[in-house]
């Protein structure tokens, strides 16, 4: 659901990193943030607890492009990983454009990320909407660590419409700002 | 390959919404007023001041206003429909004006809240009326298989400037 403001002449999308508990989520904004020309972006927030693990979102704007005139911006957002902030998740993906679902590649983290993406289709579905009809990518992040389950395997579990893959270690910027390209890309291919 | 179509604001509409702000703006002598969509994305303001946390601002407020109706289901509610913060200094009113913009309102606390209520109502009516009409509707929406190439090539330059590829 874009905002299209024809006056003055902007394009906006939203979309929302989305996983379970310390999948990553944060990490991959705040390497976005910190690693992107500052005059294409606007302040991160972050409403976060006294762990620092998101109690509500985070958020960072981003003006990519200028294209006939028009400015095109990304509003990215992440969510709450933790299960009990649900009713949080659910606000924060009210008229998003695209989804990013980081999934934690660690062996031991399956039933979480299981939990995650099945609670991202609830959601949506809430909501009157379905990945199909969203720019969607899953990253496989953590691949520098050990015990980690193969992309294929993930991939069967973790993406049931065909969307694009992308390996991170968003820890170390690897994957970061090829999820976000690929994102983005098929966020406006989805309002074309 | 689905087409979702979102909030499209034409020149006209923003004119008339702009004029109507400023007029608002005037009669409350408050310092900031914004139309912003639910998702939280700014569509258009009057402010004598430079806004530079804009988009902050408007991510926070539409995430509160939306946290508020939320509220309103839990207590059993039918809604909620606005949002007052009160400060030392300045408040902050929000208010609905159709199911994808909200208007806020900051002002001084020599401002009565129940003029601005008052006249916040009157201007919803008004916004509502602008907003649902599509009579100027004729720009196309400009996103097609020619500007998806030319994004992608602008954002490759973005991502090659910060060295981020």
């Amino acid at each position: 659901m874009p905002l299209v403001n024809f006056a003055a002449r902007e394009i906006n999308y939203k979309i929302v990193y989305y996983g379970c508990g310390l999948c990553g989520k944060t990490t991959n904004i705040q390497y976005i943030h910190r690693k992107i020309n500052p005059n294409v972006r606007g302040k991160l927030v972050s409403i976060a607890t006294e762990e620092e693990r998101t109690l509500y979102f985070d958020f960072l704007p981003l003006t990519l492009g200028t294209v006939r005139g028009m400015k095109t911006r990304f509003h990215l957002y992440t969510v709450p990983g933790q299960s009990y902030y649900n009713a949080s998740r659910r606000l924060v993906l009210q008229g998003c454009d695209g989804v990013v679902f980081v999934a934690d590649s660690q062996i031991t983290r399956l039933d979480e990320n299981v939990e995650s993406y099945l609670n991202l289709w609830d959601n949506l579905i809430a909501q009157g909407d379905d990945l199909s009809r969203l720019g969607f990518v899953v990253q496989m992040n953590k691949r520098d660590l050990v015990d980690v389950f193969s992309l294929g395997d993930l991939g069967d579990l973790l993406n049931h419409t065909g969307s694009p893959i992308l390996p991170a270690a968003a820890i170390n910027g690897i994957g970061v700002f090829e999820t976000l390209k690929a994102v983005c890309k098929q966020v406006i291919a989805k309002t074309s | 390959m689905t087409t979702r179509r979102g909030l499209i604001i034409t020149d006209q509409q923003l004119e008339r919404c702009d004029q109507l702000l400023w007029e608002l703006k005037g009669l409350l002598n408050c310092t900031f007023l914004g139309l912003i969509s639910t998702a939280g994305q700014p569509i258009t303001s009057a402010s004598s001041d430079h806004h530079p946390e804009t988009f902050s601002l408007a991510s926070l407020t539409a995430s509160a206003f939306a946290a508020t109706r939320q509220l309103a289901t839990i207590l059993d509610e039918r809604e909620f429909t606005l949002l007052f913060n009160e400060g030392d200094a300045v408040n902050l009113h929000v208010a609905q004006v159709n199911d994808q913009v909200l208007l806020l309102i900051t002002f001084g606390r020599d401002v009565p809240i129940g003029q601005v209520r008052l006249y916040t109502q009157r201007s919803i009516a008004v916004l509502q009326r602008i907003l649902a009409d599509h009579s100027g509707d004729d720009q196309q929406l400009v996103v097609d298989d020619a500007y998806e190439m030319s994004m992608e090539r602008e954002m490759d330059q973005v991502f090659r400037e910060n060295g981020s590829e």
